[in-house]
């Protein structure tokens, strides 16, 4: 905010008197669009409450006209029945490792590609920022033809392999932390060099705990995209026990014993602990994908 | 940068240390250390980025099933494209689909962040944001199976209120031309958290006494949008307006969970056209020279992004 350096800022903010009956009029008109937001929420809100309480409901008294929004015969079979269904504990670890070793490699590779890109002097450094860059532009669709081929004459079809190796490198995480090594100064860097510290030694404890914030939020978003891609465990993934939850969710349709209070039983439990991630972290995720641009 | 070096005698500058006048020796070891830090994401770049790149370019000109041996066919698959209907309507589905999303998205998430961006209790807005935000974080497939339930006749409440409110229904899903209208309200409410998040962060950056200095002068409510949030927030409308484009023209999960692409081909998207030519009738040729096409529309709309935000976006 531009500070102009006139007192009589300070001075014409108070004399400027809004008439009662216009007050009245902008009040009433906040009223309405609150009200606006309320039934919004609402809205927004009533697909997710919906499966949260069919989940809990005996199949024969599921789905009645009209709709009961409060039923009182609650149940845990339907979540038994996803245990029998589908291996949910088995499909619930198969995300967890795919996702987190794609967080921690992407975000590994990342930053050590975005420090030298930001920090080092070498040669080609401009030519070759300027072909990561234009990375950017090429869709997955295009690369997960050939890579497909690849994981097969690999044999990796089948395996966690063919998800979570490809998905080691973010070109967006490195422009996207290059961006923000190179927005925070140098100075102790360039001290602790001086000093005689090492490139290693001055990257590590230095430049990285700087960059902490930037690091963290690349991290939940690039979790939150491998916990919930569908494209590429579907492609790559052929038996239940490989599944990750996603998928899982979905083959659940068309297995037997799928019935739809069974779905909604699964897609809660899968949706449990990403609300409570969510309520947890929400300032933070939010706030990351501000900074960055990523469409969920 | 500017180089701010006298002699190999460092001093450090606001820029910073610029070694071209750093002894050999230094300016060597640097570059080991950046290419040793480098080397992980360039060998991951070739293997996974551009070398299927490549690759896809190259398969575009062939005719390959994965089994017999790739046949060279030049120009044909390209040429295929014009004449394929289900494809040609692909095409069209996708744009429609762009179209809508973009409009919805930047004008429903510009009111969405108005709405919020007053004086209004602290537990409104924080419910209001997590309303909004939530189904972002969601993914496709449980999203795709909810709604395929809300809008089904027999399991969905949505019918039994349009009846309630004298409204005819259908099976919306299940009808041409009501399935890619549900699927674009579907993708509305899946991701309208994102764009609404970036348009609030944009109207906070929009500085505050620019609004009082105009208020003093007398401009009204509607003036004041008009001549000074809109201005000032027109980069980032445009921002959005091209991720929400490139995300749109991507789209795939909720046709591919909620409609296989049907009924007749209404909801066939272009990424769904790709993903059942290459990996359901393995025509590895056909479905490459599909991909480069989205990646040439993808390509030509950054590259739109990048002109256009040198001459608009300032910083200061």
């Amino acid at each position: 905010m531009a500070t102009t350096g006139f007192d009589e800022q300070r001075i014409i903010d108070e004399p400027v008197t809004t008439p009662a009956t216009v007050k009245a009029a902008r009040k009433g008109g906040n009223w309405l669009l609150n009200l606006a937001m309320i039934l919004i929420s609402i809205l927004m809100f009533i697909p997710f409450y919906w499966v949260l309480v069919t989940a809990f409901v005996p199949p024969l008294e599921a789905f009645g006209k009209p709709p009961d929004w409060t039923p009182t015969n609650l149940t845990f079979d339907n979540v038994q029945r996803v245990f029998d269904a589908m291996p949910f504990w088995r499909q619930f670890f198969n995300s967890v490792k795919v996702s987190l070793l794609v967080t921690v490699g992407s975000v590994t590779t990342s930053t050590m590609a975005a420090y030298a890109f930001a920090r080092l002097q070498f040669p080609g450094r401009d030519v070759l920022f300027v072909v990561f860059l234009a990375a950017l532009m090429v869709p997955g669709q295009v690369t997960v033809i050939p890579t497909f081929i690849l994981m097969r004459n690999l044999g990796l079809m089948n395996t966690h392999e063919a998800l979570w190796i490809p998905g080691l490198i973010s070109v967006f995480g490195i422009f996207l932390l290059r961006q923000f090594f190179l927005r925070t100064p140098r100075d102790l860097e360039e001290a602790a060099r001086l000093d005689g510290a090492g490139y290693m030694r001055v990257m590590f404890q230095i430049a990285l705990p700087l960059a902490a914030p930037a690091i963290s939020a690349l991290a939940v978003l690039n979790f939150q995209a491998a916990w919930n891609d569908f494209f590429a465990p579907n492609l790559f993934l052929t038996t239940p026990d490989m599944f990750t939850l996603p998928v899982g969710l979905v083959s659940l349709r068309a297995m037997f014993g799928g019935t739809p209070t069974t779905i909604f039983a699964g897609i809660t439990m899968v949706l449990i602990p990403v609300l409570i991630v969510f309520l947890l972290a929400q300032r933070r995720l939010t706030e990351s994908i501000a900074l960055t641009g990523i469409r969920g | 940068m500017s180089a701010g070096v006298t002699g190999s005698e460092s001093t450090i500058t606001a820029t910073g240390l610029q070694s071209h006048s750093l002894p050999a020796a230094v300016r060597r070891r640097e570059a080991i250390v950046a290419y040793a830090l480098l080397s992980p994401a360039i060998i991951l770049f070739l293997v996974f980025i551009a070398g299927p790149l490549v690759g896809a370019i190259v398969l575009s000109f062939y005719e390959w099933d994965l089994l017999t041996d790739a046949q060279f066919v030049g120009l044909d698959n390209y040429r295929k494209l014009f004449h394929d209907s289900s494809a040609l309507a692909a095409v069209r589905n996708t744009f429609v689909f762009a179209f809508w999303s973009l409009i919805t998205h930047v004008g429903g998430g510009l009111l969405l962040a108005l709405m919020v961006q007053r004086s209004i209790p602290g537990v409104l807005k924080y419910v209001f944001r997590t309303a909004i935000f939530f189904p972002v974080i969601m993914s496709w497939a449980s999203v795709s199976l909810i709604w395929l339930f809300i809008l089904d006749p027999n399991f969905g409440f949505i019918n039994y209120y349009l009846e309630q409110l004298g409204i005819p229904t259908k099976s919306w899903l299940l009808m041409p031309d009501t399935a890619l209208p549900a699927i674009i309200i579907v993708d509305w409410w899946k991701t309208i958290g994102f764009t609404f998040i970036i348009l609030l962060a944009g109207l906070q950056g929009v500085p505050e006494h620019l609004h009082e200095a105009a208020k003093i002068d007398g401009a009204g409510s509607t003036r004041r949008f008009r001549d000074i949030t809109l201005p000032m927030l027109s980069p980032t409308l445009f921002f959005t307006a091209i991720l929400t484009f490139i995300g749109a023209f991507q789209i795939f999960e909720p046709m591919y969970i909620m409609t296989k692409g049907g009924p007749l081909d209404s909801t066939v998207s272009i990424v769904m056209k790709i993903y059942m030519t290459g990996f359901q009738r393995f025509e590895m040729g056909y479905a490459s020279a599909m991909a480069i096409g989205v990646f040439v529309v993808i390509m030509l709309v950054t590259l739109v992004q990048m002109w256009v935000g040198k001459y608009w976006v300032f910083y200061d």
